[in-house]
This record gives C-alpha cells, structure tokens and sequence, in this order.
C-alpha cells in the first residue's frame, strides 16, 4: 500500500509492499518493532537507529516523538488523497487565519476593534493563563472582521476569538482544515 | 532535630522537601487540592491532608486550613517552598503564633525584603550597590512617566510585591510607557493582590548572577557561591549553572561578601539568595528572596552542602558547621526547569496528561520532579514539571551531559521545553559562556523549529508502517491468527515473507 505521510510541511511517498519498503521511489531498508504493550519502537533505517514513541490521534494521524522532539505526521493512502484533490479538500476558507485561543484562559484585554487594520505581528488580544499575560498577534496585515470576546470572557482552547478579512483577495491561507480527516 | 514537618506546597519542591526530611527521619505530612489527590507529593509523603478545591486561593494559599492540618497531624514545624505562601509574611507569623516552626526567615525579615522598594533602601544602607532607580512605588503613569526621564529610557517596570517576572515590563521609550504601565499594574495585581509598581533603570547586557545564602540562629551567615540564571525569558529562568562562567574569585568574594552583608543587615535565618545583575565588573542588588529557589541543585552539586535539609537543621537551632573558607566549589552544574510550555509557539502553556514519561538516569544526572505517567498538567498551578540537573568536572562537560540527558528524556501529552533546552546546549554563544539576560531574545532561532531531515524520514516511514499495521490489524480476521507467533504487519515487513 502507497502512503503519502505528511510532516512539518513535507510529503513523503512511502510505499509499503511485500518486497519492502519505499521512500519517494528509492528502497529502503526498514524494520520497525515494538516494545510488546507499549508505544515504544524502534525503526532501523538502512542500519540506522531511532527511537520513537508513537500516539494515534486521530484516523491517519500519528504523534512521533523522536530524539528531536514532537512530530505530527498525517498518512493517508492513494485513493483518500486522490478524492482531496478532486474535492480541493486542501484549501482553507478564505481570509486570514483568525486567531484562536491557544490554551484555556481568561481574555485580559482586546487590543482591536471590526474595522481596524491590523499589520502581521501586531498585537490584538491579551489572554490570561498560567498567571502570564500572553499577547497574541495577527498572522498577517489583514482588517478585523468581527471580535467575539471582551475583557473577562473564560475561553477554551482553540476558540475562535477575532475573525479578520483580507484586504485582498489573495490572502488565502492553505491546509489549515486538514485536521478533519478522512 | 524537629521529628515532623508540613510542607506546605506541591510539585517537585514539595517532593524534593519530602525526600530531604525522610533522611533525616522526620515524619512528613502533605498537603494537597481535590485534584492533586494522586500527585507524587501526596503518595511520597507518610500522610497527607485535603485543604480544598483547585484554586490555589481556595487550597494552597489557605493559611487557616493549613494550620488547621498542622495541628490535626500533631506536627513540629511548616516547611513553605517556594511560590505560594513562602513569601507571605503574615503566613511565617501565623506558623509561629500557633506554635510551630516556620522554616524560613521570620515574618520580619520577610517584610523587610519582601517590599522590593524597602528592600532597595535597606541595601543601600547597607553599603550594597544597586541598580539605578526608585526606592519608592510610583501611583500612575504620569509619575512614572515622570521618573523614567529622570533615570533613562529603557526603564524596568516591576511589581514591589514580587518576583518571578509578573508584573515586570521593560519600556523602551515613553510612547510605550502608558500601555506597559496598565499591564504591569494588572499582572501584579493578579498575582500578588497588590499593584504596586516601581521603575529602574534597563541594563543593555547584564547577566543574572545571584549568591546563595545559608543563616543560623546564632548570627552565622554563609554564602555558597553563585548561580548564573542568565537564560531567562519575559524574566522567567529556563537554565541555571554554577558556577558562573565569568566570575573571579575576587569578583566572586566581593559579591559574596555584599550579599553576607546584607543577610546580616537583616539578621537572616535559612536560605536565601541574593540576586544581582552583573555587568563589565559591576554588579547591583535586585532583590533577596527569602525562600529555597527553584535552581538550588545546582549549588548543591558545585558544593556537597543538601540546602533543603540545612533548612530543616538550622529550623531545629542548629549551628553551621563551616567558616566562609570551609565552603568550596567543585566543578560544574547546570540545571534546565522542564515546563509544560511549548517553545516552537512562544512557550504558550500546554496541558493534558503525561501519558508517558522517560526519565534521564546515569553518570551525573539528577531529576527533581513533580510528575508521572497519568498525572494531568493544568492550568491551575505552575507550568514546572521537573528540573534537570547535570553535574560534571567542567562547564563543556556538564553542557555535553546536559544534551545527552535531554535526549534521553522523554514526555508524551504535553509539549515541554525541552527542545528549546538542546537549541541552547548546542548553541555556540551559550557554550562559549556569552550570556546576557538578553540571550533569548538575541537568539531567536532558538524558538524556530529545528528541521532534522533524516529524522524527518524516518519518521515519515515509522508513520507509514504504523498506519499500515493498525489497518492490517483492524482488517484481519479474529480467527485462525493465531499460532502464527508474527503478526500480518510483522510479515508485512519482512521482505518476500508473505503473499
């Protein structure tokens, strides 16, 4: 079975058969065990060793912690990539990404107004957690859309909470939906 | 020697107190909030009491239940930690009014260095040099507006009421004045119930060197060398090493013997530390904190001196074995504070539940933590999971262990900062020793995603071959599989093994 696996913006082709596997057409020798009951693994790479610890998130989705860090990767099958090509599965809505809140917190201060234009960097909205005052900013230059919270809201985790328009057309940002799934 | 102690806290310090008194046989009682119930302290301890719900105002910061556990388990003394109620002068003075002993300053001493703006005054009286700047708070932005082009811009804003980098602002020029005034104002009102704000002068490039200080109750007072907490981030310290790379032991007897002067001037009893900001041979008084610091392993390690337990001995009236001369130092200690923040987005908090955790173990590496596999990270306390401590004969040695011991490390659920820790140890100013307080900020690919392509592959096919295994597995038939002793993905990956 051919896989496209998707991570830190990079697709790889890795083609899973009975003869072995492939990497982006080239074969490679790869042998993946696990410690039985846990997420434990071990993949040896063309001889090469790494250690990694593996959650499923959701259908297709894998946290791999490697001595690097955190990676999320996305592996879809042939036919499921197809449909998203077809379907445009990939494109965002349009505008620019609104911001979210990135923890659960309590909104200390909004910074912007609908109608106001914002530069990418600037600060729009103060959100309280942790006893820290983290200020989040705008992506990109954009003009607020719509504020959905004020000074004492309670907001949870990627809650939507300033909505921008794009000044032009062209700022459409991409994959960010991916995380629906299949 | 006290026979039993409270300690009022949680997380590793709490766990790191429980250990301390456990060797030197004192019985132990931990506190704990509703959702702490499973917490390391409260399964280390030998009992342990409920104060209440999560909020700290409603269970850490409880003085009336504290004590009120304090007197049900019958016991000696209140060991406060650091953070909460450790500071709280009013709490060392009810500890004592009931009866018990405070492990700590007393209540005096607390509100002599507490109030940074008296504690300044003091200083200088002492004949300690500090940084240019107020002795006194400032009532709102104009005054403060006001006293910032007297002293200079950049100018520090800081809360009086406490540390830890709330309520601390640097203002650049006095178009930025108002709005870092207000945001001050709130964060220290937020975090200490009191807003209170005073201003001082902005070093361009100082570093953050402090001096541990060990006090009995017969008038001796020690200091054991410094820390460096250069590497510090909106003014929370990410890593710590003793000793600091650049001090002289000249340098280090003058400072050392600035900081035992002002411990004297408050007739100081325990730990505490005097924290200075360092810069070309000059150095001036921050502040004294009058508690455990979060980074004392590292001076532990540089000088075989257990500072939680002399805590406890010198609590008991005990006298310090040791003249000034008698402490040394011995190679070198870093310590890197394991948050629960993540560094590739602005170290924002990151919760969940540590579904699994793998410890660094071997030559010269120590772990205080305050976290195993289960426990849920939350927004309710601080985001520090655990500290890890390398000691090793020199600096590059200890850096080099440091990087080995973060990639042995291990935390499933939540994002910690550990990734920005190995940035650091391979980065070329950090292992040359060039620190400033500003170091974060003059490195910022060090909160870039590092992009390791052969990692990047391999986790690709580990992706791929997981993926292909849980379908294989969901897909095949739940009978006649086994006896095979291999599963299909096994086979799977077995070249020519199946068909």
């Amino acid at each position: 079975m051919k896989y496209f696996v998707t991570l830190r913006d990079r697709e790889f082709e890795v083609d899973v058969t009975a003869d072995g596997v492939r990497v982006d057409g080239s074969p490679v020798h790869a042998d993946l065990a696990t410690l039985a009951g846990t997420a434990v693994h071990h993949l040896l790479l063309d001889g090469v060793s790494h250690r990694v610890v593996s959650t499923r998130q959701a259908s297709g989705h894998w946290d791999l912690h490697l001595a690097g860090g955190l990676l999320r990767a996305e592996a879809v099958d042939e036919r499921t990539r197809a449909i998203r090509e077809i379907t445009n599965y990939s494109a965002g809505p349009a505008g620019p990404t609104p911001i979210t809140a990135p923890m659960p917190g309590l909104v200390v201060k909004v910074e912007v107004a609908p109608g106001d234009a914002v530069e990418a960097g600037q600060g729009v909205v103060i959100v309280e957690a942790m006893k820290m005052e983290n200020e989040l900013k705008a992506k990109a230059a954009a003009i607020v859309a719509a504020v959905h919270v004020s000074p004492g809201d309670t907001v949870e985790k990627d809650q939507v909470l300033i909505d921008f328009e794009s000044p032009e057309a062209a700022n459409v940002t991409g994959d960010r939906d991916a995380e629906s799934g299949e | 020697m006290i026979r039993s102690l409270l300690v009022a806290n949680r997380g590793e310090i709490a766990v790191r107190i429980i250990r301390a008194a456990r060797e030197l046989g004192i019985r132990t009682v931990a506190v704990y909030s509703e959702p702490d119930r499973m917490a390391p302290h409260v399964q280390e301890a030998d009992a342990a009491v409920l104060l209440g719900p999560a909020p700290s105002s409603e269970s850490y910061l409880r003085v009336d239940r504290i004590l009120e556990a304090a007197r049900s388990m019958d016991v000696e003394a209140v060991h406060p930690g650091y953070g909460f109620l450790a500071e709280r002068a009013h709490f060392a003075k009810a500890v004592s009014d009931a009866g018990l002993i405070f492990v700590g300053p007393d209540a005096g001493t607390i509100d002599a260095m507490g109030d940074k703006t008296a504690a300044r005054r003091r200083m200088k009286d002492a004949g300690v040099p500090i940084v240019p700047g107020l002795v006194d708070a400032v009532r709102d932005s104009a005054e403060a507006a006001a006293a910032a082009e007297e002293i200079g811009y950049p100018v520090l804003l800081k809360a009086a009421a406490g540390g830890g980098g709330k309520g601390m602002r640097v203002v650049e020029d006095a178009a930025a004045l108002p709005r870092a005034f207000d945001a001050a104002q709130r964060e220290a009102l937020a975090a200490f119930g009191d807003d209170s704000v005073y201003l001082e002068r902005y070093l361009d490039g100082p570093r953050h060197i402090e001096i541990q200080l060990l006090g009995d109750s017969h008038s001796n007072v020690v200091h054991l060398g410094e820390r460096e907490c250069s590497i510090q981030r909106r003014h929370q310290k990410l890593v710590e090493e003793a000793p600091s790379p650049v001090l002289t032991p000249e340098l280090r007897k003058a400072m050392g013997e600035a900081a035992v002067r002002a411990a004297k001037a408050v007739d100081y009893v325990g730990a505490g530390t005097a924290e200075f900001l360092y810069q070309d041979g000059d150095f001036f008084f921050l502040e004294m904190n009058t508690r455990i610091q979060v980074e004392h392993p590292v001076t532990e390690l540089i000088t075989g001196v257990d500072l939680v337990a002399w805590q406890l001995r010198v609590a008991s009236g005990e006298r310090l074995p040791w003249s000034q001369e008698q402490i040394t130092l011995t190679g070198h200690a870093i310590e890197c504070r394991i948050t629960s923040e993540d560094p590739d987005q602005g170290f924002l908090p990151s919760t969940g539940v540590i579904t699994h955790l793998e410890i660094p173990a071997g030559p010269g590496v120590r772990w205080d933590g305050g976290v195993q596999e289960g426990y849920e990270v939350s927004l309710h306390y601080d985001p520090l999971l655990a500290k890890l401590i390398v000691y090793a004969p020199t600096r590059i040695e200890a850096i080099d262990r440091m990087a080995r011991a973060l990639d042995e490390l291990v935390v499933v659920g939540v994002e910690t900062s550990a990734t920005f820790h190995k940035r650091v140890m391979a980065e070329k100013d950090f292992r040359d020793g060039q620190l400033t307080i500003r170091y974060v900020e003059e490195h910022p690919d060090l909160l870039e995603p590092a992009v390791d392509e052969e990692a990047l592959a391999a986790a690709a096919v580990t992706a791929a071959l997981l993926e292909d295994r849980h379908r294989r597995a969901r897909q095949a038939p739940r009978i006649g599989t086994t006896g095979h002793g291999m599963s299909a993905w096994r086979r799977g990956a077995r070249p020519g093994a199946w068909s």
